[in-house]
């Protein structure tokens, strides 16, 4: 260690020494050491101007640094909300049992794991997922993770381990999804499906063959959709059995092929609908033409996601041919600052981070403040639980969020920009830096941009892992070096932000749409939407649903088109119940009002909120109090715990849940949840505060009747733990799958009878009831 | 200057200054524990929200700059409650009791903490003083008192309860040799008179601390020697007679007036009322004359001990038979304050008990915490215990005592705002609470986390002074604390500014060590 202790040295020498140098130096020692040595923290104040104080609180405020050494391997388990209703608890503690951890501990006796929770991997299609380093496994259950191990165990020494895979240790290259309702099988859907899986075992493709219920496109039928792991799904429609080869080569390639092409730049998960594959515009047009089939894609509005599934994200001249940088060549040529401002405000275009505050009054206020310095910021520190659009433009469109920036800091006069990206999201940091790299060679940044007078330095600051820093103030304070405390807006951040100069604050989002609007004009955009909220609006749409995944929709489409259009409707021939929009900030609105508008004021007219866009889809299995306590447990941890209503507010706000959803609540205890909830909001500094009860408030409005049920000893949807048994039915074959399942013993050993859950040993832990063949076994 | 207006009063006011300065300066107390003028400040306490006319709107006072044309409104129900809300949640996790267990147990509400520690030191007399605060008969009660307090004793979770009511005994005990030097001084002569009926412990503490308020005094009682019920004691050997005597008579020579060997019947009662501004009766459970004298209703107020609309009073066994003498003398003590509030013409309430934070039982854990500020030997049993303890031993067994009392009891701002705002610490009461922590390694200073919160002004304030390690926030959300970076040990961290930290700390988290304790009377 303390011949190590020099590189600290280094880390100062090339990130700085004062007190905004903070947070990287941090990053570098804990990437160095594996955790915060104390020493090597001594030695940063030694060296530097960072003081004692600052170091340990800046340390202990975001939840990326450890002050204990990880072990050897880090397991993550994914709780954002996508996972969370599928069961991501359950995971977790499934891994704490393996490995005998008790409350506190998070670190296998040998060392060797690690096991930590994380808000959102961005996978929420492949939920409950769960990374160990860099491997991915998809849907997980608390009986799979010995597979799991198992196989990353294989694996780990292999460098060419697929990322993507599935629980049993099988590479998942992606799903085939085959219709199998009545009008689907009558048309010969059987037929195509044998083809399918004799094509994939052919191949020796990893690719999941699903059957799916209806679609409800009968007249289309039989219906087959391709769905790689990330990007775009193809449906085809009328499909005959001989088309099947061709159309499953067009889109998968046999397993060890993407070795061999190991390019680094691109992840695997775009490997896998990237590379020698169908000829993406084409497909799409043809689509296009059936109405119906196309759905998908067709109500869909791409603007920030424009060229989807087509562009290399890091190659600039695939930019530039797809008409990148062509608004700002437009800007820089014949457009004043003040033009630029014009066009923005006409587009209506507001704030995609959530708020909804007018783009180009935010812009105007910028340009108009007279200072010897200005700041550009782009928030990309996306902390939303079940959403993963800034992940997916950073990584995916780096260019275009580039291009936003260089207009948006013509237009207000900045010269100095920042991208501020969470370090959860490492391939979007890196996508960026090394589009920024290309950007300054190519001559997009730096001095003279394209020939202009104009000069534009952007730089990447990586976050470290607090929610609260998606607040503009609170993002700043972290930038400086301090703990993301947000404070009291005015001053905004446009009049005085980081280090006291005017800086303009935008979502990834926003930024990205900004060429298409400079490109197309204010009013092609306008013409998208509702009077009151313009363009359209990505979202990931998760949860219950058949057809989950990244969407861009023009918003004024209504909650149920999503669902029922785009996403295919509830997964599982469930019953829909709600749609979670916004994540801890946002609210749920029930199936029956289902046909609002999305936009901004129909949304928090509702008691949801835009939030950043995460749109999970609850079915009649989820409990809706449990919701609640899941968004609440999300918040009180996040909490910067600077104001008493938030601090303690939100964690007795959680308690109240906690003690609803284990049975032991009282009639009072719902009253007094709904003023404290409403006294949290009046009385909370900052947005996350101010928004923390809307999933309490929200549900308390709509779903009351749960609570009180809760109230009155029942989970109606069987899904609080404490509440609830485990019962074996009638329809048990006696197969003992759920006897070797048991990680506790507690059903005995009973081949070809039926199998019987001694309650009392049972933990509820749902293993028996994901491994059971029949269905039989059911919670009460 | 900017013009603002504060509920409607028009102001002119500095440019840049927060509101609640503004507010100040006009003469609006707006209640803040987080902020300190001119300083840096994190706007966390959130008690001081006001609310902004135009948009009724609620904001911090403390964070937000008066500018042209605002309007405030510094009061009104949705602020008062938001504020109690405010105190609520941050009562519902402050792992601190105000006062002892033991003074909260005390019918008399004494204040043994602060008695131990003078005697711990040897200071007997500031230690009798603060006995007779609330005690008037010091030695007698430390010989007939059923001390409940030491059943409350946190002690007694340790080893066994400090031995209260004996160091109460030697305290009084020692006080005789000094008796000249040490009668209080009275209040201005308030030329009103009130009549006690019985001389019993009601009667007698109650004519004590009504003297003292300037009061002339009339102590009737049937019987030769004054004392009531505790005469029994000295009948039964326990309270020696002389003793007894003794105590009442530094009530005589007060100044009160015993009319002993007086049977109060119909008519004298009548010429009492004639005579007296006020009458307290403590005449005892057995058969007064209350229902011959024309008051066939006993029912006075059981917290002011007045009959309702009259000057009459009611204390002790005559308004509900007890059996515990020290209830009783309580009682006579509270008496007095109502009769004092009734004589000035003031609102009626009886003695005023300031809001008390409780955390409730203290877990096996946090015994050694408490054990921090105390000795590790065992109650000490005097050889002879009529003797009582000889003064070595006094000073032994008071040092026994954990100071569970908050050193801040009288400056903690968080008291005085929920005592203000009727603040409720139960209504979000958790399952779970902090453990509690007690740090003494500073030289000056005590550090209790628990009593923490989290405005981070010792913060700022070791900031200022460039502490080389100083305090720092660790953690977030909830959990957050204050903590010294690298290391637990406090002197480390505060080598500059400790005691004016402690001063600014808004409650008992940083307090100071050897605060020299003021007896107040």
């Amino acid at each position: 260690m303390s011949e190590d202790i020099h590189i600290v040295d280094e880390f100062i020498e090339r990130l700085g020494s004062g007190k905004q140098s903070v947070i990287p130096i941090l990053q570098s020692i804990q990437n160095h050491f594996n955790y915060l040595p104390q020493e090597a923290l001594e030695r940063v104040c030694e060296k530097t101007s960072i003081t004692p104080a600052r170091i340990i609180s800046v340390a202990s405020f975001y939840s990326q640094f450890r002050f204990k050494p990880a072990g050897e391997h880090i397991i993550k388990v994914c709780v954002g909300t996508a996972c969370h209703v599928k069961g991501a608890e359950q995971v977790y503690d499934a891994f704490k049992r393996e490995f005998q951890l008790n409350e506190d501990e998070d670190t296998s006796s040998s060392g060797k794991y690690t096991i930590e929770k994380v808000n959102c991997l961005g996978c929420c299609t492949l939920a409950p997922v769960v990374q160990i380093d860099q491997i991915t496994y998809g849907h997980v259950h608390s009986g799979k993770i010995g597979d799991v191990l198992q196989d990353f165990e294989k694996l780990k020494d292999t460098k060419s381990g697929k990322r993507f895979r599935k629980a049993s240790g099988e590479e998942i290259q992606g799903e085939i999804r085959i219709g199998l309702g009545s009008c689907c099988v009558a048309s010969g859907s059987s037929e195509i499906r044998d083809a399918v899986k004799e094509t994939i075992e052919n191949k020796g493709l990893n690719v999941k063959l699903k059957h799916v219920g209806c679609v409800g496109m009968c007249h289309q039928v039989p219906l087959m959709e391709i769905v790689p792991l990330q990007g775009e799904s193809i449906l085809y429609s009328k499909v005959k059995a001989v088309d099947v080869e061709q159309i499953i080569q067009e889109h998968f390639q046999p397993a060890g092929f993407f070795n061999r092409i190991g390019n680094k730049m691109l992840n695997l998960m775009e490997n896998v609908v990237d590379e020698g594959r169908w000829s993406g515009v084409e497909r799409y047009s043809l689509d296009m033409r059936e109405k119906h089939v196309s759905s998908f894609l067709g109500r869909q509005k791409p603007i920030a996601t424009e060229f989807r599934g087509i562009i290399n994200p890091v190659d600039i001249n695939e930019y530039i041919s797809r008409e990148g940088f062509r608004a700002l060549d437009i800007c820089l040529g014949e457009k004043s600052p003040d033009s630029i401002i014009d066009e923005i405000l006409k587009s209506g275009i507001r704030g995609r981070g959530g708020g909804g505050f007018p783009t180009g009054r935010k812009w105007k206020i910028v340009s108009e403040q007279r200072a010897e310095k200005k700041y550009i910021i782009c928030n990309g520190d996306e902390g939303d639980p079940g959403a993963f659009m800034d992940r997916m433009l950073l990584e995916s469109y780096p260019y275009r969020v580039i291009e936003g920036m260089i207009m948006a800091a013509y237009a207000t006069g900045c010269h100095e920009g920042i991208f501020y990206i969470r370090a959860e999201y490492p391939l979007a940091v890196q996508r960026v830096q090394e589009a920024l790299e290309i950007c300054y060679e190519e001559g997009y940044l730096g001095k003279n941009i394209r020939g202009s007078s104009f000069d534009f330095e952007l730089s990447v600051f990586k976050g470290a892992g607090a929610f609260v820093c998606g607040e503009e103030t609170a993002l700043i304070a972290s930038i400086e070096g301090d703990r993301g405390f947000p404070h009291i807006r005015p001053p905004y951040p446009a009049v005085e932000g980081l280090w006291g100069y005017p800086t303009l604050v935008n979502n990834t989002e926003t930024f990205a749409q900004i060429p298409f609007i400079l490109r197309h004009g204010a009013g092609v955009f306008n013409a998208i939407g509702t009077e009151k909220s313009t363009g359209s609006k990505v979202f990931a749409l998760a949860g219950k649903i058949n057809r989950g995944g990244l969407i861009e929709v023009p918003m004024g489409i209504s909650i149920r088109e999503v669902i029922e259009e785009i996403g295919g409707g509830v997964a599982g021939g469930r019953k829909f119940k709600a749609v979670q929009i916004g994540g801890p900030s946002g609210g749920c609105i029930p199936a029956s009002m289902a046909d609002i508008s999305i936009d901004y004021e129909s949304l928090v007219e509702a008691g949801a909120m835009m939030g950043s866009g995460g749109m999970v889809v609850l079915d009649d299995t989820d409990c809706m109090v449990d919701i609640a306590r899941y968004f609440l447990s999300f918040t009180q941890n996040e909490s910067c715990g600077k104001c008493t209503f938030c601090r303690v507010g939100t964690k007795r706000m959680y308690e109240i849940l906690i003690k609803i959803t284990s049975g032991k609540g009282e009639e009072k205890d719902l009253e007094e949840l709904e003023k404290l909830a409403e006294w949290t909001k009046k009385g909370s500094l900052c947005g996350l505060g101010k928004t923390a009860p809307n999933p309490v408030l929200s549900t308390l409005k709509f779903f009351r009747d749960e609570y009180e049920a809760h109230i009155r000893g029942v989970c109606p949807s069987g899904k609080c733990k404490e509440m609830i048994q485990y019962i074996i039915t009638d329809d048990c074959i006696g197969c003992t799958l759920c006897v070797q399942d048991c990680p506790v013993d507690a059903i005995p050993f009973r081949p070809h009878e039926k199998h019987e859950i001694n309650q009392e040993l049972c933990i509820k832990c749902d293993g028996c009831r994901q491994v059971c063949p029949e269905d039989a076994i059911v919670t009460r | 200057m900017v013009k603002i207006k504060i509920d409607n009063r028009s102001l002119e006011v500095k440019v840049g200054i927060p509101v609640i300065q503004a507010a100040a300066e006009a003469g609006v107390e707006i209640p803040s524990m987080c902020w300190r003028e001119g300083k840096n400040h994190i706007t966390s306490c959130m008690i001081c929200l006001v609310k902004d006319a135009g948009s009724g709107r609620l904001f911090p006072s403390c964070s937000v700059a008066v500018s042209e044309g605002m309007e405030i409104i510094s009061m009104d129900d949705e602020i008062r409650e938001a504020r109690k809300t405010a105190l609520d949640l941050l009562l519902s996790e402050h792992v601190g009791d105000c006062t002892a267990p033991c003074q909260l147990t005390c019918p008399a509400h004494m204040n043994i903490p602060l008695m131990n520690r003078y005697l711990a030191k040897g200071d007997f007399e500031n230690a009798l003083k603060v006995v007779k605060k609330d005690i008037a008969l010091p030695s007698v009660f430390g010989r007939i008192c059923s001390a409940p307090c030491e059943g409350a004793c946190y002690r007694k979770s340790v080893d066994e309860p400090v031995s209260i009511c004996l160091l109460k005994r030697a305290a009084g005990d020692e006080y005789p040799e000094k008796e000249e030097t040490f009668l209080p001084a009275i209040d201005t002569e308030k030329n009103k008179k009130v009549s006690i009926i019985g001389a019993g412990p009601a009667g007698l503490s109650a004519a004590w601390y009504l003297r003292l308020r300037g009061y002339e005094i009339d102590l009737i009682d049937r019987n030769a020697i004054p004392g009531g019920s505790m005469r029994l004691e000295v009948e039964k050997g326990i309270l020696p007679a002389e003793i007894l005597e003794k105590e009442t008579d530094v009530i005589r020579k007060l100044g009160v007036k015993f009319s002993m060997n007086t049977e109060v019947n119909e008519e004298l009662f009548a010429k009492i009322q004639k005579s007296s501004h006020a009458i307290l009766i403590c005449s005892g459970s057995g058969k007064s004359g209350m229902d011959k004298w024309g008051l066939p209703d006993r029912s006075a107020d059981p917290k002011t001990f007045r009959l309702e609309n009259s000057n009459i009073f009611i204390a002790g066994s005559a308004l509900k038979p007890a059996k515990m003498a020290i209830k009783a003398l309580g009682q006579g003590k509270e008496a007095a304050f109502s009769i004092d509030q009734f004589l000035q013409g003031k609102k009626v309430v009886g003695e005023y008990f300031m809001f008390n934070s409780r955390f409730g039982k203290l877990a096996a854990e946090e015994l050694s915490e408490y054990m921090k500020e105390s000795i590790d030997t065992g109650r000490l049993i005097p050889e002879n215990i009529s003797k009582g303890f000889s003064r070595e031993e006094v000073i032994q067994e008071a040092a026994r005592c954990m100071h569970c009392d908050c050193r801040d009891i009288d400056t903690c701002r968080l008291r005085i705002y929920s005592d203000l705002y009727k603040a409720d610490q139960k209504r979000y009461h958790s399952e779970e609470r902090r453990i509690i922590k007690k740090y003494f390694q500073h030289k000056e200073l005590v550090y209790e986390p628990g009593k923490c919160i989290k405005c981070g002004i010792c913060v700022d304030i070791a900031a200022e002074y460039k502490e080389e390690l100083g305090m720092t926030f660790i953690g977030r959300g909830f959990d957050v604390e204050i903590g010294i970076p690298f290391t637990n040990d406090l002197q480390e961290g505060l080598k500059k500014a400790a005691l004016l930290a402690a001063g600014a700390c808004p409650t008992g988290a940083l307090s100071e060590k050897n605060k020299d304790e003021q007896y107040e009377s």
